[in-house]
C-alpha cells in the first residue's frame, strides 16, 4: 500500500522532466522546460522553495545532486548544450562552474561515487560523454570521450565503487586504488561499459541486445555480491538485467525483464537494489523485485481499490 | 501473466502524461512528464499523441510486480502539464504514534530471542519460545488497548474511524497469531490441542460478551429473553460449569422440569475432556467418550428432553449434532467458532494433522455459500492446513507493514520450523522479511535506531543494508551525527565512519566553525581538509594576527601528523605559546626549525621571519651565530627565489619589512659573534 505523503507544487511553467530527492530526503530538484531548476526543502511534509535557478537556455532535461561531504551541490543538463553546477554558498545557490564542450543537448548528468572525488559524466546527443573532475580552488578539468556513441548518447550511470581485493581499511591519507567504471547507452542501440586506464576513458564492453535506441541505463547499488547488474530500457519496449558474475568484468549476460508495449523511458534502482522501477510504455511506473533466489518472493500489496490519501497522523518533528 | 495489484497515486492525472519518477532514500517521487525529447530526428517533443490514460500493473513468473496509477482525478485540461510532484511512500504505520510502543517493545522482544541461550533444549527451550510468543501478542494487547483508547476519547470521526481500524487490524493479528502459537510454536499434540483451540475461540469471540454480561446481571436471570442464548453461548464454548450453574437457575425457577434438568446436567458434568496433564490417555479417554455418547443419544432417543425444546437442542450439541450446532450461527459468530465447537462435540482428541479437514468442511458448512472468505479467514485455513509459508505470504499481502510477518517468521525460525519446509526459502525468508521491516524502519527521525539491531541479525545482507541506509540518516545535528558514528564505529563500518566526518567538516567550515571542521576532519583522516582547515586559520591569523580554537589546536598531539599543514599550524601555535612563556631560546628554535625542515610553506615565511624581530630585538642575545646565519640564508632564499620581484621591491611595506629584517640580523650577527667570542668570566 502507498501514500501520498506530499504533493510539491512546483510552479514550474512547462513539463517537468526529472526530479530528485537529495541524499537525506530533505530536498527536492526539479527541472523543467521552462529552462529553470527549482530546489525545494521538504522536511516534514512541507514544500518551501528554496531557490529557482536560472541560467540555462532550453528546457533542462536531468539533474543530479552530488555526495553531501562536498557540500551541496546540483548538477544540471539541458537541450541548450550545457551544463551547470550550483553550490550552496552561505545559504544561496549560484552557479559555480558552466561547461560548455557539447555541439549538442545534453541528455544525461550522473555524479561518480563519493569515494572518487567530485566527478560528473555527461552524455549528449553529439555522441560524445564528457567526464567533469573537481581539482579545487574551482577548477575542474575535462576528460572527453569523443563519438562514445553514434547519433547520441542518451543516458550514463556510474558503477559502484569497489576496492578490487580485500576490503581491510587503508591507511589514512592514502587512496585506494579504485577502478573507476561507469555504463551508458545510446542511439546506436547499445549499452557500453567504459573503464580508466592510467587515466584515459576506454570501452571495456560493449553489451549487445536492444534493437533501438537505448533510452536509459542504471547500474544497481552494490549489495557486497561480487555479482554486477545493470539495467537498461530501449525504445524497442524492452528492459534487459545485464549481470557479470566475474570480478574482471568480462562476462556480461543479458535476462529480458519484459517486453513492454511501448517505449521504455526510464528505470532505476531503489538504493537497496532489491527493487527496479521501471517507467513503462502505456503511462504506467512498474516495481519489480527478484528474490534471493531468482524467485517470486511475496511482498506485492493488494489494493483494496482505496485511493484515498492516508495522512501522516504525526508530525515528523526532528528528535534526537 | 499474472494480473498483478496496482496502487492508485491520488490526484495524478493519467490522461495526457506519462509518470516520471525517482527513488529517494525511502520513498519515490513522481511527477507527470512526457518523454521523448532528447535524441535527434527521432526525438518528440511536446506534440506526442499520448497513449491511452488506463494505468495498469503486470506480473510476471520470476519477478513481482506493482504498478503505480494515477486516479482519474485531475481535469486533464489542455497543454499546461502539471506542474506537481508527488512524494510517494509505502508503510505510513511507522508515523503512528500509538503503534511506537508495538515497535518498541517488540524490538526488545527479538532482541531477547536472538540472545536467549541455544543450549536449552527440548522442552525447555519450547517453552521459552511459547514464552516469547506469549510476550509478543501481550505486547498486541496492549497496543490495542492504547488504540482502543485513543478511538473513545478523540471527537474527529476522521481519527475515530483510522483508530478502530487500527484496532480491528492488531486483533486480526493478535488472533492471528495466537493459533500460529498453539500449532507451530508449542504444537500442541492431540487432546491439549483442542482445550488451547477452546481458549483460543473463548478470547477471541467477544460479540456476545455484552449479552451474556446482561443477562447474567439481571435479577432474574431465567427470565430474561435472552437466557437460553447465553445457556447456549456457554454450551457452543464447552464452558461446562458455567453453563451448568445457569441451568440450576432455571430449575429452581421451574420446577417440572427438574427431571429433565438433572440429567442433563448429570450429563455436562460427565463430559471426557482432555486434561492437561497425564492423568490418562488417548484411548482412555476416547473410550470413555464414546461410551458417553451413547448415553447421551440413549436419552435423546427416549424423548427424554421432548418437552423441552432448548433442553433437547443443548442435546443434540452434545451430541455434536452439525445441524444443531449450526442453528446458533448467530451465536458463534464466525466458521473457526464453529470448526472448534464441532470438534469438542465430535472428535475432541482431534490430531493435528487432521484439522485440515475439519476446517474446510466447517468453512463450507458455516458460510454456506452465501458468502465467500475474506483474507483473514483464508489465513487462518492456511495455518489449520500447516501451510506455514502460506500463513506468510497471505499476510505480507494483507498487512500494511512488515512488523507482524517479520516478527512471526523470525520466531518460526527460532523454532527450527521453516527449514524444513520448502528449500528455496529457509532461513533466507525470515531474513529477508526482516530486511524488509528494518529498511522501513530507516524513514523515521528515531524509530530507525531500532532498525540498526534488526540488521545486526541478518547475517547475509544486513552489514552492506545497515551501510547503505545509515548514511542517508539526515546530520540534523551535532548529537545525532555522533549517534550515528558511534554505531558504525562499533561495527567497524571505517567507510561509513569516514564519511559521515567528512560531511560534518564541510557543514562546519560552510557554517564558519573552523575548529569543528578541523576535528572533524581529523576524526575522518582527510588530510587534504586538513590541510584547507589549516589554510583557513593561519589566513585568519594573518588578517586577524590571533588564532580562533586555542584549545583544539594546543591539543592536537599526534593527529597533527594528519597532513604537513596541520603540522606546521600546531607548531607555529607551539612557537607563539613558548613565547608568551618568555621560553625564547626554545621559541627560536623551533621558528628556524620551522623553515630549515621546510614544515613551513614558503608563502608563510615573511610572517615566520618578522616574527623573529621581536626576538632579535631583545636584550639578551637569542639567536646563536648559526642560527642567525640560516635565518639570513632564508631570508635571502625568500627575496631572491620571489617571482614577483619587482611586485615585490614597489611594495614599500614589504621593502622596508626585508631591511628592518636584514639590520636587525646584522645587529644580532655582531652581537652574538662578541658574545661568543668572549671567553667566560674574562
Amino acid at each position: 500500500q502507498v501514500s501520498v505523503i506530499n504533493t510539491v507544487d512546483t510552479s514550474h511553467e512547462d513539463m517537468i522532466h526529472d526530479a530528485q530527492m537529495d541524499y537525506y530526503g530533505t530536498r527536492l530538484a526539479t527541472c523543467s522546460s521552462d529552462r529553470s531548476v527549482k530546489i525545494f526543502d521538504v522536511r516534514n511534509g512541507g514544500q518551501i522553495l528554496v531557490a529557482d535557478l536560472r541560467g540555462h537556455e532550453g528546457p533542462v532535461w536531468q539533474v543530479a545532486w552530488a555526495h553531501p561531504m562536498y557540500g551541496n551541490i546540483l548538477a544540471s543538463c539541458s537541450y541548450d548544450r550545457k551544463v551547470i553546477i550550483w553550490k550552496e554558498e552561505n545559504g544561496t545557490w549560484e552557479k559555480t562552474y558552466e561547461y560548455t564542450g557539447h555541439d549538442s543537448s545534453v541528455n544525461s548528468v550522473c555524479w561518480a561515487p563519493h569515494d572518487y572525488g567530485l566527478i560528473l559524466a555527461c552524455g549528449s546527443s553529439d555522441g560524445a560523454i564528457s567526464l567533469l573532475s573537481y581539482t579545487g580552488d574551482g577548477q575542474w578539468e575535462v576528460k572527453k570521450i569523443s563519438n562514445a556513441h553514434t547519433i547520441g548518447c542518451n543516458a550514463v550511470s556510474w558503477a559502484p565503487a569497489v576496492v578490487p581485493g580485500s576490503l581491510i581499511e587503508q591507511p589514512s591519507g592514502q587512496k585506494p586504488n579504485y577502478i573507476k567504471r561507469f555504463a551508458s547507452g545510446g542511439c546506436d542501440n547499445l549499452v557500453k561499459i567504459w573503464k580508466e586506464e592510467d587515466g584515459q576513458w576506454k570501452e571495456e564492453q560493449k553489451l549487445e541486445a536492444h534493437s533501438d535506441w537505448v533510452r536509459d541505463v542504471a547500474w544497481a547499488p552494490s549489495i557486497g555480491l561480487p555479482t554486477s547488474t545493470i539495467a537498461s530500457c530501449s525504445q524497442d519496449g524492452r528492459v534487459f538485467i545485464w549481470t557479470c558474475d566475474d570480478a574482471s568484468g568480462n562476462s556480461w549476460s543479458p535476462k529480458l525483464l519484459h517486453k513492454f508495449n511501448d517505449v521504455v523511458w526510464h528505470v532505476s534502482w531503489s538504493i537497496t537494489a532489491n527493487i527496479l522501477a521501471v517507467s513503462g510504455g502505456d503511462n504506467k511506473v512498474t516495481l519489480w523485485k527478484e528474490s534471493v533466489d531468482g524467485l517470486w518472493a511475496c511482498i506485492s500489496d493488494v489494493n483494496k481499490g482505496q485511493g484515498g490519501v492516508s495522512a501522516v497522523t504525526e508530525g515528523q518533528q526532528n528528535e534526537q | 501473466m499474472d494480473t498483478v495489484p496496482s496502487q492508485v497515486v491520488p490526484g495524478a492525472d493519467p490522461s495526457a502524461r506519462q509518470l516520471c519518477f525517482a527513488w529517494g532514500p525511502a520513498e519515490v517521487l513522481v511527477c507527470e512528464t512526457l518523454f521523448g525529447r532528447a535524441g535527434g530526428s527521432r526525438s518528440r517533443c511536446l506534440s506526442q499523441s499520448p497513449s491511452p490514460s488506463r494505468f495498469w500493473g503486470e506480473g510476471r513468473a520470476g519477478a513481482a510486480a506493482r504498478a503505480l496509477t494515477g486516479s482519474v482525478a485531475g481535469t486533464g485540461e489542455g497543454a499546461l502539464s502539471s506542474s506537481r510532484v508527488f512524494v510517494v511512500r509505502r508503510d505510513q504505520d511507522i508515523y503512528i504514534q500509538t503503534l511506537r510502543k508495538l515497535f518498541n517493545e517488540s524490538h526488545g522482544i527479538f532482541m531477547g530471542l536472538q540472545r536467549s541461550e541455544e543450549e536449552l533444549a527440548g522442552k525447555s527451550r519450547k517453552a521459552q519460545l511459547v514464552q516469547v510468543s506469549k510476550n509478543y501478542r501481550s505486547v498486541i494487547r496492549a497496543c490495542m488497548e492504547d488504540m482502543h483508547q485513543a478511538a473513545v476519547s478523540t471527537r474527529d470521526p476522521a481519527l475515530q474511524g483510522q483508530y478502530s481500524t487500527q484496532v480491528s487490524i492488531l486483533s486480526a493479528m493478535e488472533l492471528i497469531w495466537n493459533l500460529c502459537e498453539i500449532l507451530f510454536v508449542e504444537a500442541a499434540a492431540a487432546g491439549p490441542l483442542l482445550l488451547r483451540l477452546l481458549d483460543w475461540v473463548r478470547l477471541h469471540v467477544c460479540d456476545v460478551d455484552s449479552m451474556v454480561r446482561e443477562v447474567l446481571s439481571s435479577e432474574s436471570p431465567s427470565k430474561h429473553k435472552l437466557f437460553w442464548n447465553v445457556v447456549d453461548v456457554f454450551v457452543l464454548q464447552g464452558r461446562m460449569d458455567e453453563a451448568r450453574h445457569l441451568l440450576s437457575k432455571e430449575a429452581s425457577a421451574n420446577p417440572t422440569s427438574m427431571n429433565m434438568y438433572k440429567i442433563l446436567d448429570d450429563l455436562m458434568k460427565k463430559m471426557p475432556v482432555p486434561s492437561l496433564g497425564n492423568t490418562q490417555t488417548l484411548t482412555e479417554l476416547e473410550l470413555k467418550w464414546q461410551h458417553w455418547h451413547e448415553e447421551c443419544q440413549r436419552y435423546l432417543q427416549d424423548g427424554t428432553f421432548a418437552s423441552n425444546p432448548h433442553m433437547e437442542s443443548i442435546c443434540k450439541i452434545l451430541l455434536g449434532d452439525e445441524d444443531a450446532i449450526l442453528e446458533k450461527k448467530e451465536l458463534m459468530t464466525t466458521w473457526y467458532h464453529f470448526l472448534v465447537t464441532r470438534l469438542l462435540y465430535s472428535h475432541p482428541t482431534v490430531k493435528p494433522l487432521e484439522l485440515r479437514f475439519y476446517a474446510q468442511s466447517s468453512m463450507d458448512l458455516f458460510l454456506g455459500g452465501e458468502s465467500s472468505p475474506e483474507p483473514l479467514d483464508m489465513i487462518l485455513m492456511a495455518a489449520f492446513e500447516f501451510e506455514m509459508h502460506q500463513v506468510i505470504k497471505e499476510c505480507s499481502i494483507v498487512l500494511s507493514n512488515w512488523w507482524f510477518v517479520a516478527h512471526l517468521t523470525d520466531l518460526l525460525d527460532h523454532c527450527k520450523l521453516l527449514q524444513s519446509h520448502n528449500l528455496y526459502f529457509g532461513s533466507n525468508m525470515r531474513e529477508f522479511l526482516l530486511l524488509e521491516y528494518a529498511s522501513g524502519l530507516f524513514s523515521h527521525h528515531s524509530l530507525w535506531q531500532l532498525g540498526v539491531d534488526y540488521f545486526d541479525y541478518c547475517p547475509e545482507y544486513g552489514r552492506v543494508y545497515l551501510e547503505l541506509h545509515i548514511e542517508r540518516i539526515p546530520l540534523s545535528t551535532e548529537q545525532k551525527a555522533l549517534k550515528v558514528l558511534r554505531i558504525c564505529e562499533q561495527r567497524q563500518m571505517h567507510e561509513q565512519v569516514r564519511s559521515i566526518c567528512k560531511i560534518m567538516a564541510m557543514k562546519a567550515l560552510r557554517n564558519n566553525r573552523l575548529g569543528s571542521a578541523l576535528s572533524w576532519s581529523i576524526r575522518a583522516k582527510d588530510a587534504a581538509f586538513a590541510t584547507l582547515i589549516s589554510d583557513r586559520f593561519l589566513k585568519d591569523y594573518c588578517e586577524r594576527g590571533c588564532f580562533s580554537d586555542l584549545d583544539l589546536i594546543d591539543n592536537l598531539g599526534p593527529s597533527m601528523l594528519l597532513s604537513d599543514r596541520l603540522t606546521f599550524l600546531g607548531k607555529y601555535r607551539e612557537f607563539h605559546r613558548l613565547y608568551g612563556e618568555k621560553r625564547f631560546p626554545e621559541a627560536a628554535r623551533l621558528l628556524l626549525t620551522l623553515m630549515t625542515a621546510h614544515i613551513a610553506p614558503c608563502s608563510f615565511w615573511m610572517t615566520l621571519l618578522t616574527d623573529a624581530l621581536p626576538l632579535l630585538e631583545q636584550k639578551e642575545v637569542i639567536f646563536s651565530a648559526e642560527q642567525t646565519y640560516e635565518l639570513m640564508r632564508c631570508l635571502e632564499d625568500l627575496t631572491a627565489g620571489n617571482p614577483d620581484k619587482q611586485k615585490f621591491q614597489d611594495d614599500d611595506v614589504e621593502t622596508t619589512k626585508v631591511e628592518m629584517l636584514r639590520l636587525a640580523l646584522a645587529r644580532n650577527l655582531a652581537r652574538v659573534i662578541v658574545k661568543e667570542g668572549t671567553v667566560e668570566g674574562s
